[in-house]
């Protein structure tokens, strides 16, 4: 039986907590961040909340040459994080967990062929504040 | 009767997650979200298959972007919600009659071979809203909504086609009118009618767990002074017209709600269910401007096109009907033959539509008591015919077998469904 408990509240009140959950399948054991309450492997809907802990694995680094006009990646700062620190984005994934796309802190013009070179690293959880009233999870390149 | 689809198609799983409002204590802290994958869970259970037996999703939504945070397609986080991501999906917005018209696009994906199980499901929260950028728990009431919104003004251009003013109810209206110019009833008589209407329909609701408003209206006639219902139902006080014809009890209910159907091929529908119902066939009708009376017409045009072979209006056991003001139960009873013509009105007053009555209708309560959510609510009127055939409807229970039974929506004032249901066994 599908059991009807907030989901997106449950995880944003663990943000403000400093605390980054996902969701454990019960039956297979995998790990969904960000949370969904049906399994993405098996289908169960019997899946318990998991701590992800406070880093990463960084996998690939996005990061767009400035000279580009489009979508750019390099220096984004999004209207609504209330910090305009600049920042990329990433691929990586939570240990034994999915693969995600999130924003990420501690990469410039200057050391990203560095870090690229590095790949993957690890990278701590940034809680990045939104003009809304709420955090939302980033990473931040350890130097 | 016979199915009128090149390959059969049968329902064979439906949620039950009642209509609410945000505030009610059961949904504290909840998203659309997670009443979607409550509902599309439900009936995939309810059906006996797990996720990766969807072969497609037909999901129904009207004003996602308005209420859910400015997002035009979310279909593939609706996906995700539920364990069936990578699968064919499509979005179905014809206002109110988005939940019938996916749930017909769901049965002919089955009936094309295409897909053997098909997952109809929709979503809808009309009071409340997200704004962009914000999570959708953090929901505000729509009366903040930035832009001026409403509903019934939304559904048309009101520059050119139809001009701001004349609302659902005002067209509503009309079969009031319509009905005292060719059966010579009263305007008071068509009041009371209406007035009956809403306490039968309430008298179900009460009934049924799955409604959003379950008190009598006897108990809160009693509570306020009144012995007579009717005298209440008839005070400015207590129920104020909001038009010449329709009053405040007799307008539709808006909440949030979600709702999913699994069909399947007939041929492996037993392999799942107990009790498969049969959907035998459907037809709809489009049409803003056909004044006067385009709901009507719309009834007749539905009719002309389901009516055919061996359909005969006297088999049917049961009739489901959308009911946004108080008219449009009336005049589709009437037009689709399931009441006589030009007497129904006297079948309301004396209590035979109820779900106890020989004539039920909207034995669940109807959108006046039952509650409507835009998209989700054809899904849901459908879910409550399936309870109703099954036989598991609880205490509003109609008192015969329904083995055929006619599913009628509208949604916008300009789309009209009939859907035709029949249990074989
Ligand atoms: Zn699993």
């Amino acid at each position: 039986m599908f059991k009807l408990r907030p989901i997106l509240k449950t995880y944003y009140d663990a943000l403000e907590e400093g605390k980054v959950l996902g969701m454990k399948c019960q039956e297979c054991g995998d790990v969904v961040w960000r949370p969904l309450p049906t399994c993405q492997k098996c289908g169960s809907t019997d899946l318990e909340w998991f701590d992800m802990g406070d880093e990463a694995t960084i996998d690939e680094i996005i990061f767009e040459n400035t000279n580009l006009k489009g979508d750019y990646t390099f220096a984004k700062a999004n209207q609504n994080f209330v910090n305009k620190e600049p920042y990329c984005i990433c691929v990586g994934h939570f240990e034994g967990g999915n693969l995600f796309h999130a924003a990420l802190y501690g990469v410039n013009e200057d050391n990203v062929d560095e870090k690229i070179s590095m790949l993957p690293i690890t990278a701590k959880v940034e809680f990045i504040q939104m003009d809304g009233g709420f955090k939302s999870v980033g990473f931040r390149i350890k130097d | 009767m016979e199915q009128k689809l090149a390959r059969s198609v049968s329902i064979i799983g439906t949620s039950t997650l009642p209509q609410r409002y945000f505030d009610d204590p059961m949904y504290e802290g909840l998203s659309i979200y997670e009443l979607w994958a409550c509902a599309c869970h439900q009936a995939m259970e309810d059906a006996g298959v797990k996720p990766r037996d969807i072969d497609k999703i037909v999901y129904s939504q009207m004003a996602n972007y308005v209420t859910a945070g400015n997002v035009l397609a979310m279909v593939g986080t609706l996906e995700e919600w539920i364990g069936l991501a990578g699968k064919p999906i499509i979005h179905i917005e014809q206002a109110c009659a988005s939940g019938y018209i996916a749930f017909m696009e769901a049965c002919n994906a089955v009936a094309s071979g295409k897909c053997d199980i098909v997952l109809v499901a929709g979503i809808e929260t009309p009071k409340h809203f997200n704004s962009r950028n914000q999570p959708a728990h953090m929901i505000r009431p729509i009366a903040e909504y930035e832009e001026w919104w409403s509903p019934g003004r939304a559904l048309f251009d009101t520059t050119y086609y139809r001009f701001d003013g004349v609302s659902d109810n005002l067209l509503t209206d009309e079969q009031a009118r319509l009905y005292m110019k060719n059966y010579g009833v009263s305007e008071e008589t068509i009041d009371d009618t209406y007035n009956a209407m809403a306490v039968n329909l309430r008298r179900n609701a009460s009934r049924n767990p799955r409604a959003a408003e379950r008190r009598e209206f006897a108990e809160i006639a009693k509570e306020n002074g009144f012995d007579d219902v009717m005298e209440y139902m008839r005070s400015e006080e207590h129920n104020r017209k909001i038009t010449r014809f329709i009053r405040k009890r007799g307008s539709v209910l808006h909440n949030v709600a979600a709702g999913a159907i699994v069909v399947c091929s007939s041929d492996i529908a037993k392999k799942f269910s107990q009790k498969p119902i049969e959907v035998i066939d459907f037809a709809s009708s489009s049409n803003t401007q056909r004044f006067p009376y385009c709901f009507h017409q719309m009834n007749v045009d539905v009719r002309d096109a389901l009516y055919k072979d061996d359909i005969d209006p006297n088999e049917l056991d049961l009739m489901i009907t959308t009911v946004m003001t108080s008219g449009e139960q009336l005049d589709s009873a009437e037009v689709f033959g399931y009441l006589p013509e030009g007497k129904g009105y006297q079948y309301e007053l004396d209590g035979r539509t109820c779900f106890d009555g020989d004539k039920p209708i909207n034995p669940h309560g109807g959108d006046l008591s039952f509650g409507h959510a835009f998209g989700a609510s054809g899904i849901n009127m459908l879910s409550e015919a399936i309870l109703q055939m099954r036989g598991e409807a609880g205490d509003c229970q109609v008192q015969k077998d329904v083995r055929k039974c006619l599913v009628r929506g509208m949604g916008g004032g300009h789309t009209t469904v009939g859907i035709i249901l029949e249990t074989k066994e």
